[in-house]
């Protein structure tokens, strides 16, 4: 039986900067995560976070995964995969299988950071082959290279619908819809609106009905429902899919906190069973802490920064930190969490329909109930100006706690201000040179370069572009607006990718001068 | 205190009984809203009676979908019905394995 | 809410509703108050299934073998759910010399008492469950033991009283029993005081603390055991299984997986936790265990492992008596981790003793005041 002051189990964002502030700390630390690869979910996210520079915003999800593993290594924490916990014992005491065999390990601290499952709804044939989890998706796509299916009916408008949505688009899959029983979406306008332009139809208000198929999906029926979710006859749709994606929420996955007769509780807001915790993350029991999504389903940011109080924490009541030390280090990562947690999505105003932004602005209602802003309505936000010259165009439409477009103008074109949430706002008239770095650093690729007077008669478009094939130069195609609808002819005049992009390339295109705030994205013909 | 007796509406058949809610021992809606109406007002009840959580995913997938149909037949919120355990070995493991204890 | 019955019963296992049930067969109304908030959260949900005369102290062997005769066969018609009752014997093991002592006194005893058991060879053992190993020396068989399923079965019971107007209440702990000029009438929890004509105490060892409020003291102790289940397997045998020791038990259920009992050595330390766990190395020790009798279960994989916490009693047997010195209270409890397939039995002779004075088997050997010292 091994001992170890500090025993994390799950290697995802939460374990991982939990184990890291311990080790710095001096702890002996060591994680354990049943997968073949470590970052839990982050491996999987392909798109670039958002947040501030502290919050790792503009960095993709996996970088920031492959930048943990480098810490952990570095300051000493001990990283054991294809381990399985299966219990959590008295005394502080786990069970690992690992190989053939079984061990025994003790912590003087545990810390459980096991993450959380995706939910399921059944409908009628929902056992049939096809079937899967937005996550089980993603898994697929972007840990195995594996497409999932061809045509793709996605259930659910929350975060993980749109983003999924998004990259089985860039994994070649169509999307054939983008379904929720809600009146709204429930994820980002900007990944919404980025699904939306390349033609992907929303049906908010809607569930599906049934599976068609006998052994594997081949159709799915989806049908209106009324304001108590039940279905409304005779408003069946009908789409011809070979996989259904469940992305309904999350579960937390907290079977090893049950086992060890810590206090739970089920909060219906936290995402159902989790422990009772302080707000370092310590349950009911001393010196057992949970931290991450199965303490309470948030997101990976949060996760980072849970995980990082819950080390400090141990290390201080295990004596390897002193007071004034660790209050500043947890009063810091409060901060950082608190600053994360405003807004629009703050989890206070989860299930609220906010009509207006911080700004007066009334908030896009086309947006929340199709997935793109009208283009009526863009014109009201002050990302969006009207002038001579290239300049940006900021469709960025809810206030978010994000910033990367701020930094990213040497010109100081773009001003958010220090109130993180604050739409940004474009300089009237920018000195923008057109370099295209903030097009590249909107995680929400809802930045556009615009030369209303590109050539008599034509406009330009510069759009983020995350998608193989590139279009080439001199390609002909058709510009479609932000519902993802064909409104013009467009002819790509410049392809740009630059290491400073980070792999979202800058494509411009040229349209008729009318329609330079109609078109978004292109479509080859 | 918990009345066992009290009324919580006859059974009322639905359109989706047949849906299977526990896929790893084919367990229904219909089965598990009637087992409600026998006395089985808990998760542990239920899933001591159907079987359902006790195939090899014990409960990950089906959980939350049965938690909500009790708590619909009894009409309360499902974070009021009384959860089931968890227990260890939190993933099935071949005697083999589990027998073979080693040094760490 | 209703307070008054003829009967109350404290605990709702497989003991409590049955005899709620028989009694309300009979046509009294009865009130169950139960502890926890779950039917037949204790050794109840948690045993290894047995439904064995064999291997019993011959005091329980009358009580055991009418229940055989009597209640098990049409136990599934009854309570309309599936005992998965099967009678297909019970091999109980032994690997030494020592172990085929202890069978042969056991075997004995039980067919003074009239049971069909006996002692068969190693030979003979393997005839009957051809996956068993050379480990095994020989064993005693009783052809008329078997298994069932004790999670259906008390919940059957349970259900099967409630139809017939059985008061259940859960999450209401028995805070102290009360008697009235002599005679036992109350019963108090923190939240209503119950009145009755007759309490039955079948509350396992939680029994113990309120007969001791009353002066009455059955010797018992609280002891862990642990029980784990395996995945489905294709049928291979369908006897009961047990030790000379009664370190290793179990049985394949109709489902397909087998759940078997075993033993670390350790149990009697056990930390006592309101909500028993398995210990870490239980399934461990125990899969080491099987795979001594079962080579061919290694790959099986183990699902889950459970705790529960077992009456023992001083001499190991039950108790099922009517308290002389206090009338209107009868007790049931001390079945030593083997109450499951007594239970039925016990529950249908204390309604009969209750309503009519008299009990269909000889449960004299079963009473609370047998109990005498070494010299």
């Amino acid at each position: 039986m091994k001992r170890y002051n500090l025993i994390v189990v799950g290697a995802g964002p939460a374990g991982l900067c939990a184990g890291i502030e311990a080790a710095k700390r001096g702890m002996s630390v060591i994680v354990f995560d049943e997968n073949e690869k470590p970052g839990g979910q982050l491996f999987k996210q392909i798109h670039k976070f958002f947040g501030s520079k502290e919050h790792k915003a503009k960095i993709r999800g996996f970088k920031i995964g492959e930048q943990l593993l480098k810490e952990a290594a570095a300051t000493g924490v001990e990283v054991r995969l294809n381990a399985t916990v299966t219990g959590l014992y008295p005394d502080k005491e786990i069970m690992v299988k690992h190989g053939d065999g079984m061990y025994h390990y003790k912590g003087d601290s545990i810390i459980i950071a096991t993450g959380a499952a995706e939910n399921m709804v059944p409908f009628e044939n929902w056992t049939l082959p096809g079937v899967i989890g937005a996550g089980a998706a993603q898994t697929l796509m972007n840990l195995h290279g594996i497409k999932p299916g061809n045509r793709i009916l996605m259930l659910g408008s929350g975060n993980v619908g749109l983003v999924v949505s998004f990259q089985l688009l860039q994994a070649g899959c169509e999307v054939a819809a983008l379904v929720d029983a809600a009146p709204r979406i429930g994820g980002y306008g900007v990944h919404a609106a980025k699904v939306a332009r390349t033609g992907v139809p929303f049906y908010l208000s809607h569930t599906i009905i049934k599976a068609e198929g006998t052994d594997h999906v081949t159709g799915v029926i989806i049908g209106e429902v009324d304001d108590h979710f039940k279905p409304i006859p005779g408003t069946e749709k009908q789409f011809d899919v070979d996989t259904i994606c469940i992305a309904v929420g999350l579960s937390p996955m907290s079977q090893l906190l049950k086992m060890s007769g810590c206090t739970m509780e089920d909060n219906p807001r936290r995402g159902g069973e989790v422990p009772v915790v302080d707000e370092y993350g310590e349950t009911s029991i001393p010196q057992l802490f949970a931290a991450g999504d199965v303490s309470g389903i948030e997101e990976a940011s949060s996760a980072m920064i849970k995980g990082k109080m819950a080390g400090i924490r141990a290390a201080y009541e295990l004596g390897f930190c002193k007071e004034t030390e660790t209050e500043n280090s947890l009063e810091k990562c409060t901060a950082d969490l608190d600053s994360l947690r405003q807004g629009m999505f703050a989890p206070g105003n989860k299930g609220k329909l906010i009509e207006k932004t911080e700004e007066g602005i009334p908030v896009s209602m086309n947006l929340l109930t199709k997935g793109f802003v009208a283009d009526g309505e863009i014109i009201h936000f002050p990302g969006v100006t009207s002038q001579k010259g290239i300049h940006p165009v900021i469709e960025c439409t809810q206030n978010i706690p994000c910033n990367p477009c701020q930094d990213a103008c040497v010109k100081h074109c773009i001003k958010i201000g220090s109130h993180i949430t604050s739409l940004p706002v474009v300089e009237n008239p920018a000195p923008c040179t057109g370099c295209g770095l903030c097009v590249a650093s909107c995680s929400g690729q809802a930045i556009f370069l615009v030369n209303e007077n590109y050539e008599p008669g034509f406009a330009s478009i510069t759009m983020p572009y995350e998608f193989l094939p590139l279009p080439e130069k001199g390609d002909k195609g058709k510009g479609l607006g932000r519902d993802g609808k064909t409104v013009c002819d467009a002819e790509i005049i410049d392809v740009k990718s630059l290491p400073a992009f980070d792999h979202t390339n800058l494509v411009t295109m040229k349209v008729p001068a009318e329609f330079v705030m109609k078109a978004r994205f292109f479509k080859a013909v | 205190m918990n009345d066992r007796l009290r009324d919580i509406g006859p059974f009322v058949p639905g359109r989706d009984d047949d849906l299977l809610i526990c896929r790893c021992e084919e367990v229904t809606k219909g089965e598990i809203r009637q087992a409600v109406h026998e006395g089985m007002f808990t998760m542990p009840e239920i899933r001591r009676y159907l079987r359902c959580g006790m195939g090899l995913c014990q409960g990950q997938t089906c959980a939350r979908l049965v938690k909500g149909i009790i708590a619909s037949e009894l009409h309360i919120a499902p974070s009021e019905v009384e959860p089931a355990s968890s227990r260890g070995p939190v993933r099935p493991t071949e005697m083999s394995t589990l027998g073979n204890e080693e040094e760490a | 809410m209703k307070t008054t019955a003829d009967v109350i019963v404290i605990g709702a296992g497989i003991v409590g509703c049955s005899t709620a049930y028989y009694l309300a067969k009979k046509g009294m109304s009865v009130i169950v108050l139960e502890g926890s908030n779950y039917i037949g959260n204790g050794g109840s949900s948690r045993n290894g299934g047995g439904v064995r005369q064999s291997g019993r102290n011959p005091k329980e062997l009358p009580l055991m073998i009418w229940g055989v005769k009597n209640i098990w066969p049409h136990l599934s018609e009854e309570l309309g759910v599936d005992t998965e009752y099967k009678q297909k014997g019970n091999l109980r093991l032994g690997k030494t010399d020592r172990h085929l002592g202890i069978l042969t006194k056991l075997t004995e005893n039980a067919v003074k008492c009239g049971l069909d058991v006996k002692m068969i060879s190693a030979a003979e053992v393997k005839g009957i469950n051809p996956y068993l190993s050379d480990e095994v020396v020989g064993a005693s068989w009783c052809a008329t033991d078997g298994h069932a399923n004790p999670l259906t079965t008390t919940l059957g019971f349970y259900k099967k009283a409630r139809e017939l107007g059985v008061q259940f209440y859960t999450d209401c702990p028995v805070v102290q029993l009360r008697t009235v000029c002599g005679t036992m009438r109350q019963v108090i929890t923190s939240e209503a005081v119950f009145e009755a004509e007759a309490v039955v105490v079948a509350a396992g060892f939680e029994s113990k603390p309120l007969l001791d409020g009353v002066g009455i003291n059955i010797p018992m102790r609280k002891v862990k055991l642990e029980c784990l289940v395996t995945e489905a397997e294709p049928q291979m045998f369908e006897q009961m299984l047990g030790t000379a020791e009664a370190d290793f038990y179990g049985h394949q259920t109709k489902h397909g997986s087998f759940v078997f009992g075993g033993h670390t050595g350790y149990e009697r330390y056990a930390i006592d936790y309101a909500n028993p766990s398995s210990s870490s190395s239980f399934a461990s020790c125990t899969s080491r265990g099987i795979m001594k009798y079962f080579p061919i279960l290694k790959d099986a994989k183990i699902v889950r492992a459970w705790a529960g916490f077992m009456d023992e009693c001083a001499d190991e047997v039950a108790t099922v008596s009517k308290i002389d010195e206090i009338p209107g209270l009868y007790v049931e409890c001390s079945f030593t981790g083997h109450g499951f397939g007594i239970g039925p039995a016990a529950g249908y002779n204390t309604a009969e003793l209750i309503t009519t004075g008299k009990t269909p088997a000889d449960i004299q050997p079963l009473r609370y005041d047998r109990f005498k010292t070494a010299m």
